[in-house]
């Protein structure tokens, strides 16, 4: 086991012992773990205050199948360099979780970037609005219920064929 | 004395060396190895239509032909080079070899429907065809052909291949074409690649401000018919619908050399008294409403004024920033990103895993290499597949080769943004011969599509290391003429010193990564953090500077430069023998274009050019992705910090500001 690994096995047990977190695993230098929509906000100012200066990203992914969307956050610890991965699963029909722009700066962006994206609210965020496209009245594009193929048709190659 | 000892010496040795810039008409056969126009032997071709289902770009249409005892389907293929993107998908899997490549470059018209060519078309090897030249009409087409002068607004990634025209290796003025800034003065428009609904708006804004005679030139697939992004949501698909184009070049990118001959063909038409195409703009189309603009009144009381930055500035790439200026001093700043954004993440969920990585590079054209690396690495760690060592260490001498032009091109900006223009023409020049070797290694110049899943496409060619050996040294001298171009330059130096400071804690909470992270003096390298491929044998030295202004993060890159230079020398002397891809995954199954991944997620991170790239993929147990997440270099250091670190800046200081961080508005839009 490298260092960075055994680094990781105490720090989930500390973890453990604090917050409630699920589905945890060590691949190399990275945990990733689950956990609930409260704790997300929690176990993020846990980190900040132990040296997980640097967030990497604040990302979504889109679960047709059970209805939520799962969000994660991926920080990085500088000086240990190890990475853990946060996620929480929030339901489609009420996306909505508070923002992390308060605990990490650099977060905000990112979130700006998913509630254009995927339409998810980070409450608390104060950049809301349109960051890469504009004029756009659809479904935001990265859902997977966004019926791509027939977008581009429609307004691409019809429009433009006329 | 000495000093003017030095310039003698200088000027002496510029005399007697061999001139950087490349013959025109170019001679041919460029490079043995460039993946060019097919070619089709239809004794071969058993009608198995694999190569139509592979191609990513659905460039391959079967058409009927005779059947006989060989091709028994009656189908043969026919290739649109409006979509071609040459990435070598069909002529790996034809299982006949009845598709090969040839390395002919050039394909262009002035009528986008010849480029559809039929299987008889294609079974006829190429041969370049100048125009006559007419006779000269009168004085005015005369001179109007020989002082082109083009807009400079770099729209998609084509615009990477008419870069060298700028620079010293094929220096466009032989031919009178200068770029400039403002459409009042410009009498031709390049049209470089993939244009979304944003960027058109700026498009025709432009295009109808430009004085008549005008004329079109539209790079690459993208505007013809989508290419690539064929299904993108967020580009059109063809810019004749828009705006008239007068000539198409097609290719992705297409190469320098086809930029060439477009040119002198426009020479010609115009000399013979061609004034372009009617003017006619469409804003009507789909949702291409045009933005109002408000035209400030001046006002001699105000204070503070509002000013855009990009996207048509010749310092800006595609990007846009609102600036509140006091004066000449910036006091606010608001990024307004976009221009290129592709919807990079959608389209990946729609091709399979391995047609993905002809898609990847495409995401920041300055370092493509380095995003086919890090696909190729997350896909490979789903798998569990293991890539041979001597596939690692070509993967390394790849990506190092594809940092060291990614830097050249930063410090060329770099030059440009304090006006020295004559330092980017150089350095553009010397990272041109780096873009040939690359191209004796991959296949290409620009998206090399060497990777693949379980390794590398091909081994080298016997001479390779003789090649790079040379170029390696070329290189090594060349660094001391970029020291005096740039840092022991007095001007450059007053410039770039104490402009732009990031200190070590605020570039850390603002996402910094990559070079300008290390010129805060932040020891920290994937390549020695987490190394990744064959990092750990071959060894990187990180550099660091200890400032944070604009002037130490150059002169990281200048100094990454020389270490890549080492670890490609290295890398070569170590290189060990044996395959350069597996075939089979852990399950013993072949690793086809189709290849279904285990169900999971994972995570993969290197050091690309700009700093940390990670993928993030998730696989359901499909042939393609469920999702990717694409963290690009440039998106804290370019959206969050750039905007903080411009108060307080002159107005001039700007282009130096945001090039010293390497921007690539291209990675953090997607
Ligand atoms: S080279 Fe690639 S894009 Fe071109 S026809 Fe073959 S598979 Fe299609
Ligand atoms: S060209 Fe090759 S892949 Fe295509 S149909 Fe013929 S044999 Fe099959
Ligand atoms: S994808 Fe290819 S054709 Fe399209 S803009 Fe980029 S290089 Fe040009």
């Amino acid at each position: 086991m490298s260092d960075e690994e055994s680094e990781l096995q105490s720090f989930l047990a500390t973890l453990k012992s604090q917050f409630t977190v699920n589905n945890f695993k060590i691949q190399g230098n990275l945990l990733s773990l689950t956990t609930d929509s409260t704790t997300y906000v929690e176990l993020a100012t846990y980190l900040k205050e132990h040296d997980f200066a640097r967030c990497l990203t604040v990302s979504a992914t889109d679960w047709l199948d059970t209805n939520e969307f799962e969000i994660y956050y991926l920080v990085h610890h500088l000086k240990n360099n190890v990475y853990v991965k946060v996620a929480v699963s929030i339901p489609r029909n009420k996306p909505e979780i508070t923002s992390l722009s308060t605990i990490w700066k650099s977060a905000a962006m990112h979130e700006r970037e998913m509630w254009e994206l995927f339409g998810i609210t980070f409450v608390g965020n104060m950049m809301l609005k349109p960051l890469f496209l504009e004029d756009w009245t659809n479904l935001p594009p990265l859902r997977k219920d966004f019926n791509w193929r027939d977008y581009v048709a429609q307004e691409y190659y019809k429009t433009e064929e006329e | 004395m000495s000093q003017l000892l030095k310039a003698i010496k200088t000027i002496l040795g510029i005399a007697v060396s061999k001139p950087m810039t490349f013959s025109f008409p170019p001679d041919m056969p460029l490079t043995e190895l460039h993946r060019g126009r097919q070619l089709y032997k239809p004794d071969l071709c058993k009608g198995c239509k694999i190569c139509s289902m592979v191609c990513p770009n659905n460039a391959i249409l079967m058409v009927e032909r005779e059947k006989s005892e060989e091709n028994k389907t009656g189908l043969q293929p026919q290739i649109d080079f409006r979509k071609c993107c040459f990435c070598g998908l069909c002529v790996d899997n034809c299982p006949t070899g009845a598709l090969s490549f040839t390395n002919f470059p050039i394909l262009l018209t002035m009528k986008p429907e010849t480029l559809n060519y039929t299987p008889e078309m294609l079974a006829i090897p190429p041969t370049l065809e100048h125009p006559e030249a007419p006779k000269i009409k009168n004085t005015v087409s005369w001179a109007r052909s020989r002082s082109i002068w083009i807009i400079n607004y770099m729209t998609g990634c084509c615009f990477i291949e008419a870069v060298p025209w700028v620079a010293s290796s094929f220096d466009m003025e032989r031919f009178g074409l200068i770029a400039v800034g403002s459409p009042r003065h410009a009498d031709a428009m390049i049209v470089g690649g993939y244009v979304t609904p944003k960027t058109l708006k700026r498009i025709i804004r432009i295009y109808s401000l430009m004085p008549q005679p005008k004329w079109v030139i539209s790079l690459g697939n993208c505007p013809m018919t989508g290419g690539t992004y064929w299904d993108s949501y967020n580009t059109i698909k063809d810019i004749s619908k828009y705006i008239p184009v007068d000539i198409w070049i097609a290719g992705c990118p297409p190469r320098p050399e086809p930029i060439g001959v477009a040119v002198v063909h426009a020479i010609q038409a115009i000399q013979g008294g061609y004034i372009g195409k009617e003017e006619k703009t469409n804003t009507d189309a789909g949702k291409m409403k045009l933005p109002t603009y408000s035209i400030l009144e001046a006002d001699s009381g105000q204070a503070q004024m509002d000013f855009v930055f990009g996207s048509q500035h010749s310092a800006s790439g595609n990007f846009n920033m609102s600036l509140t200026l006091d004066g000449e001093t910036v006091v606010d700043a608001t990024p307004n990103p976009g221009y290129l954004h592709r919807g990079f993440e959608k389209l990946m969920e729609y091709r399979t895993w391995l047609q993905n990585i002809m898609l990847v590079p495409r995401i920041c054209v300055l370092d493509g290499a380095s995003y086919e690396l890090a696909y190729s690495g997350v896909s490979e760690k789903l798998a569990g597949i293991e890539v041979p060592l001597r596939g690692q260490y070509l993967r390394v001498i790849q990506a190092e080769l594809s940092r060291i032009q990614s830097h050249q091109m930063n410090l060329g900006f770099g030059g440009a943004a304090t006006g020295f223009d004559t330092n980017e023409r150089i350095i553009w020049g010397d990272r041109d011969q780096v873009l040939l070797l690359l191209e004796e290694l991959t296949g290409a110049r620009i998206y090399h599509i060497f990777n693949t899943i379980g390794g590398v496409r091909r081994d080298i060619q016997p001479d390779f290391p003789t090649k790079t050996n040379q170029l390696i040294s070329y290189l090594r001298k060349r660094l001391q003429i970029y020291d005096d171009l740039f840092f022991h330059n007095k001007t450059f130096i007053d410039r770039t010193q104490g402009l732009g400071v990031l200190t070590q804690e605020t570039a850390i909470a603002n996402d910094v990564t990559g070079p300008n992270l290390r010129a805060t003096d932040v020891d920290f390298d994937i390549r020695t953090a987490t190394p990744y491929e064959a990092y750990k044998d071959i060894g990187v030295k990180v550099v660091t500077a200890s400032k944070g202004d604009a002037y130490h993060r150059f002169l990281c890159r200048r100094q990454e430069i020389e270490e890549s230079l080492n670890i490609i020398e290295r890398a070569l002397d170590q290189l060990p023998s044996g395959p350069v891809c597996t075939t089979k995954t852990p399950e013993d199954k072949k690793i086809t274009w189709r290849l279904k991944i285990p169900q999971g997620e994972a995570f993969h991170c290197i050091e690309a050019g700009r700093g940390e790239l990670c993928f993030h993929a998730i696989s359901t147990g499909e042939n393609t992705p469920y999702r990717v997440k694409v963290r690009g270099p440039t998106f804290g250091t370019i959206l969050v910090m750039f905007p903080k670190l411009l108060h307080g800046v002159k107005i001039a200081d700007v282009p130096v500001v945001y090039w010293s961080l390497d921007q690539c508005p291209a990675d953090h839009d997607r």
